[in-house]
């Protein structure tokens, strides 16, 4: 019978302990699964919220685009930028909250994305929002809108929608605006609670009453090549406004917001790999102190030191083996359980997750769970490793 | 010297106490051949477990030498002293300690499996083993399943796997009755009829009185000895 | 007047003058201080956009440790703290008359802070279009910190549910160690509820003691886990806080769940006959 043999022997003899201990490492393992997911979750899951929506350059006036100010000149500003030979084209986005007129309810609140492009050599202009029935919008009195506003305004594409914008302050009472729904649509930078509104830039500007300088948001452009040097060319022509890649962008995110969570993912992996250790290898030392007189009979019978350390190992990594497999899909749903309380922060978008899986997450959790095993058997190695097989004889025979 | 299995000579094995040394074996001269019938008698603390580890290779003499078919013990490392125990020495326990998770035939096979047998020779072996102990019958039995007397023959069984040519046996009646343990003892006595040296450390009169020699043990030192 | 004192008058008026533009005293973060290289007494000229538009020349009168703010973890604060007038003046784009600004918040510290929710209701009726709310609802439902705090607390679920299993394994292993001891006592006459009492008697010592030094460990972690972040990002922020309510729920749970490990796992070995546990 093999190391591994006699290790699952040994585990079916006492089933009650063996599958408490396997579903002890199954927590703890879904635990540390889902803290490797955490630590590059959000920054893999923002790049590719980033990358998905086909621009690749962004420019505004603070380090964190939509926040600290209004482009200037946005129009004159965009077609600088796309005169560029390495722009392929731009976009301006403006944005306004809005208040929606719903059959006798209360108004919704939402966000109006007014959004202007041009294009250079036939590039498409996409616009932040991905149009799931209808179209999109068009003219200066056409917008797209959410499921959500469809659902509680009881609109659908064809119908009129009534909304009151603001694009100044929040102290402006504009008389309500009517326009037509000409798509339904999905917004994936709108945050979980937040409804989306969206159309031309002219459409937002009939919204405020005309009330609307020259300014931007944001600035959105699309690279021919390198988007490292598209950004340095931008800011090259625009020295006063920040021109950043989406990695750039990522990287900026990593050091402000997301810091925490990978901060605290690294405080939890490393409490939960020793609580995992510390607990594997209390099991396994008082299992192997209560056989100690079945192993010096072994080691009698001539097995040796080598095999009976082996047994130890084997053990431990069947429990943290088995453990480690059911630790998968707990780990998933415990991930997915998490991700939905952390994805009610204010401002996160609605298709930001937290926890984002990866195969280098797995394999670093399989990683440490061998380790886990390795570490945790160290000390009840040793005890049979070092056992003195005459005193523990005459131990066993005294009682 | 043809046929010496085990030659101790004035061997010795101290423990070092926080009241001062023990010697629990002093200058004792043994040799054991091949087909020998040897029980060692005593009271209790006299060091016949202790030799008995000894010759059994299970501990170090720490004074004198031991030779076990020629070759110094205590310069054997200890991979090389557990293939010794595994394929030469046979052992047997008073707590028998047999394996609770694995059945009769399993805790037989155990030995052969770890000597790198093939599993139809361990098959075959195991199965002859149990017809010779008269356990066939309870083969895919657990050790809780069987009776004191019906461990010790899975013992002895196990301790006869890789055909040892001495086979030591610790108390073997210690915890059975008069009646079970005179059907071990019978036992016992075919194993060395069979060829196996035997050496039996035993309160138990009727035991020793099977052995061909006796050796009286008192504080350490074989007092004397009695041939039959 | 002699042509010297009207020099000296006139330098004497310049100098006024300068001392005067200067004379707007502002504090600088700990932070901005460093990284610009600026000491008390320092002039800077503030603007409010990269060109320099409206620039106007200020005094570092002190410097300040910035009041740790958790939504801004990671940023470096780089403040400036400007009396409101001169903040309005910097900031006031050319054709808007002073006195037409607005300001985004007023913060108000009430003599007795137990009035904070009647206040804010009675300003909220008497100013319409201000919204007055206490500070301890400024963050609502969904802040940041709330969703933090449930986070925190399904990890901790885990955690708790983690260590309870791997505590149940250990008992019954701990428990069986004396299953012969057990089975002679009831062998000789012990009722099982006897020996439960025992079990339960020693689990809640052993848990309350586990307990204490759980709770000792954890002040000592938070400790290094302070220590670490507030080195980490540079702030005096306390990440971990060992209360007297955290450390009564951590000691709330923990004993009970000991003790009743304890006891579960001795009820399953008393269920068994005392001549089985007494066997060896």
């Amino acid at each position: 019978m093999n190391a591994l043999g006699f290790a699952w022997r040994s585990l079916v003899r006492q089933p009650a302990r063996a599958i408490l201990g396997v579903l002890g490492v199954a927590a703890v393992g879904a635990l540390l699964l889902d803290m490797l997911l955490l630590s590059q979750g959000l920054t893999v899951s923002m790049r590719d919220l980033l990358d998905r929506s086909g621009w690749d350059v962004r420019v505004s006036v603070g380090e964190i685009p939509g926040r600290g100010g209004r482009v200037p000149a946005a129009s004159d500003t965009a077609a600088r930028i796309a005169a560029l030979p390495s722009v392929k084209a731009t976009l301006i986005v403006r944005v306004a909250n809005a208040q929606i007129e719903s059959d006798g309810g209360p108004p919704i609140m939402a966000t109006f994305e007014g959004v202007s492009g041009r294009s250079n050599r036939g590039a498409p202009i996409t616009p932040p929002w991905t149009v799931l029935r209808g179209r999109d919008a068009r003219s200066p009195n056409e917008v797209v809108i959410d499921v959500a506003i469809a659902k509680a305004a009881n609109l659908d594409v064809g119908g009129m929608v009534t909304l009151r914008a603001s694009c100044v302050s929040d102290l402006e009472a504009l008389p309500p605006t009517r326009l037509q729904v000409t798509g339904i649509a999905e917004f994936p930078f709108a945050g979980t609670n937040e409804d989306g509104v969206g159309g031309s830039l002219d459409a937002l500007k009939l919204a405020c009453g005309g009330n609307v300088g020259d300014e931007a948001d944001l600035l959105l452009a699309t690279s021919t090549g390198d988007s490292r040097e598209t950004a340095a060319a931008i800011r090259s022509v625009v020295p006063g406004l920040f021109a950043m890649t989406n990695d750039e962008v990522v990287g900026r995110l990593q050091q402000t917001g997301f810091t925490y969570f990978r901060q605290i993912s690294t405080v939890l992996t490393t409490v939960t790999v020793s609580f995992a250790v510390l607990l594997i290898s209390v099991l396994l030392t008082v299992s192997v102190n209560q056989r100690l007189g079945e192993i010096a009979a072994l080691r009698a019978l001539g097995f040796s030191r080598a095999r009976v350390v082996k047994d130890v190992l084997s053990e431990s990594a069947l429990i943290v083996g088995l453990g480690g497999v059911i630790s998968l899909p707990l780990g998933l749903l415990l991930a997915s359980g998490l991700d939905r309380i952390l994805k009610q922060m204010p401002g996160i978008p609605a298709d930001l997750h937290f926890f984002v899986f990866e195969g280098t997450a797995l394999a670093i959790h399989v990683g440490l769970l061998a380790a886990t095993a390795i570490i945790a058997a160290l000390y009840p190695m040793r005890i049979v490793s070092s056992l003195s097989i005459a005193a523990t004889l005459r131990d066993e025979v005294i009682g | 010297m043809s046929g010496v299995i085990v030659d101790a000579q004035s061997v010795g094995r101290s423990f070092a106490m926080p009241a001062g040394p023990v010697h629990a074996v002093r200058d004792v001269t043994l040799q054991i051949r091949a087909g020998d019938h040897i029980a060692v008698r005593g009271p209790s603390g006299c060091g016949k477990s202790t030799l008995l580890h000894m010759v059994g290779c299970v501990d170090a003499p720490t004074s004198g030498t031991l030779l076990f078919d020629g070759q110094d013990v205590s310069r054997l490392s200890d991979a090389r002293r557990s293939a010794l125990r595994l394929r030469r020495i046979g052992f047997i326990f008073q707590r028998f300690f047999l394996l609770p998770m694995l059945t009769a035939a399993e805790n037989v096979e155990l030995p052969l499996s770890e000597a790198g047998a093939s599993r139809r020779d361990r098959q075959q072996r195991t199965k002859a083993l149990l017809e010779y102990v008269g356990l066939t019958a309870r083969a895919d039995h657990r050790p809780s399943q069987l009776s004191g007397g019906e461990m010790q023959r899975v013992a002895i069984a196990r301790a006869l796997a890789n055909n040892p040519e001495l086979l030591l046996a610790d108390e073997p009646t210690g915890e059975l009755d008069e009646a079970t343990g005179a059907q071990i003892a019978s036992l016992l006595d075919r194993v060395n009829a069979d060829g196996t040296a035997l050496v039996i450390v035993t309160h138990d009169s009727a035991l020793a009185d099977r052995s061909a020699r006796v050796l009286m043990m008192r504080d350490g030192r074989i007092e004397r000895e009695a041939t039959r | 007047m002699t042509l010297r004192t009207l020099v000296f008058l006139l330098a004497l008026a310049g100098s006024v003058a300068r001392a005067q533009e200067a004379s707007h005293d502002i504090l600088i973060s700990r932070q901005l201080a460093t990284e610009q290289g600026l000491s008390v007494g320092s002039t800077v000229r503030l603007a409010v956009d990269a060109n320099g538009t409206g620039a106007r020349t200020y005094r570092v009168a002190g410097i300040y440790e910035p009041t740790p703010d958790p939504a801004r973890l990671g940023a470096v604060p780089r403040e400036v703290r400007m009396h409101l007038p001169d903040l309005l003046d910097v900031m006031r784009p050319p054709g808007v008359l002073a006195g037409t600004e607005y300001i985004a918040n007023i913060n108000v510290a009430l003599i007795d802070p137990a009035d904070a929710t009647a206040f804010a209701r009675d300003v909220n009726a008497r100013m319409p279009g201000v919204v007055a709310r206490p500070s301890s609802e400024a963050a609502g439902s969904a802040g940041p910190f709330r969703v933090l705090e449930r986070f925190h607390l399904a990890i901790a679920i885990v955690t708790i549910v983690a260590a309870t299993v791997f505590l149940l394994a250990l008992s019954i292993m701990l428990v069986d160690e004396r299953r012969e001891t057990v089975g002679i006592l009831r062998l000789i006459g012990l009722p099982a509820r006897r020996v439960l009492v025992q079990v339960l008697i020693e689990g809640v010592i052993v848990a309350s003691v586990g307990a204490a030094f759980g709770l000792v460990l954890a002040v000592l972690s938070e400790g290094l886990i302070n220590a670490f972040f507030q080195w980490r990002y540079d702030t005096a922020l306390v990440f971990v806080r060992i209360t007297r309510d955290v450390a009564l729920t951590s000691t709330a749970i923990a004993v009970p769940l000991g003790a009743s490990a304890t006891v579960l796992a001795s009820w399953a070995l008393l269920r068994r006959s005392g001549l089985r546990l007494a066997r060896r």
